[in-house]
C-alpha cells in the first residue's frame, strides 16, 4: 500500500452538475479498486499558464489516496479515454500534509 | 644566554604584496532553501518556484541563487512537475 497525490483539470466548458459527476466517479474508480481517499481539495477555475486543447482555463482538483498500483492504473485507463479531462499527474508521496494548500479554496 | 641584541621583527601589514593575497573576508551566502525555518519546496507552491525562474520561463542557476546542490535538484523536479499542470509556462515569450 502506497499514498498517492493525484491532481487532474477538468474542461472549462462543464456544468456545475457535470463536474460533480466527472469528481464522483473518479473517487468511485478508486475505492472500487480497494483505494481509500485521505484527502479532498478543490483549486476552482484557474487560468492555465499555456492553452491546452485550445482551453485558456480550467477546472483544478486534488485527491490525497492510499491503494495500490491497480487503483492508479484504472484512474489513469478512466482519464485518458474521456474528453473532458485535459491533464493529470499521480506520484507517491510519503505523508499526507495537515493543512491545505495555497492553492485551494476556502 | 642572554641575547642583548633582539629586535623584534614585525610583518608590515599594508605591504604592497597584500594585493595578491586573498582577502580575508570572504562573501558567504547561505542557501535560503536549507535550514530551519525554510519554506517547503513544492510544486503547489508557485510563488516561491516564480523566484527561480527567469522571464523567459528558464531555471536560474544555483550560481545566481545561491541554492545547495541537493535543493537545487528537488527545485528542478518540482517545477517540471507544476509545468505539466499548466501552473507555470514552459516557456514565456
Amino acid at each position: 500500500m502506497n499514498t498517492y497525490e493525484h491532481t487532474y483539470i477538468l474542461s472549462q466548458n462543464l456544468n456545475q452538475k457535470d463536474l460533480k459527476d466527472i469528481r464522483t466517479k473518479i473517487e468511485n474508480i478508486i475505492e472500487k479498486n480497494q483505494g481509500k481517499i485521505q484527502k479532498v481539495e478543490d483549486w476552482g477555475l484557474r487560468n492555465l499558464a499555456y492553452p491546452i486543447k485550445k482551453f485558456k482555463k480550467g477546472y483544478y482538483s486534488n485527491i490525497f489516496f492510499s491503494g495500490t498500483v491497480n487503483a492508479v492504473f484504472e484512474l489513469e485507463k478512466f482519464e485518458r479515454i474521456d474528453e473532458n479531462v485535459l491533464r493529470f499527474l499521480t506520484f507517491k508521496v510519503k505523508e499526507v500534509p495537515k493543512e491545505n494548500s495555497e492553492l485551494c479554496l476556502k | 644566554m642572554i641575547r642583548k641584541n633582539f629586535k623584534k621583527t614585525k610583518k608590515k601589514k599594508n605591504s604592497n604584496l597584500m594585493l595578491f593575497q586573498k582577502p580575508v573576508i570572504k562573501f558567504k551566502r547561505e542557501c535560503p532553501l536549507s535550514g530551519k525555518n525554510a519554506p517547503m519546496v513544492n510544486y503547489k507552491n508557485i510563488k516561491l518556484l516564480q523566484k527561480y525562474i527567469s522571464e523567459t520561463g528558464k531555471m536560474l542557476p544555483s550560481r545566481i541563487t545561491s541554492v545547495s546542490y541537493s535543493k537545487q535538484k528537488e527545485l528542478s523536479s518540482e517545477i517540471k512537475k507544476a509545468r505539466i499542470l499548466a501552473l507555470l509556462p514552459f516557456t514565456n515569450d
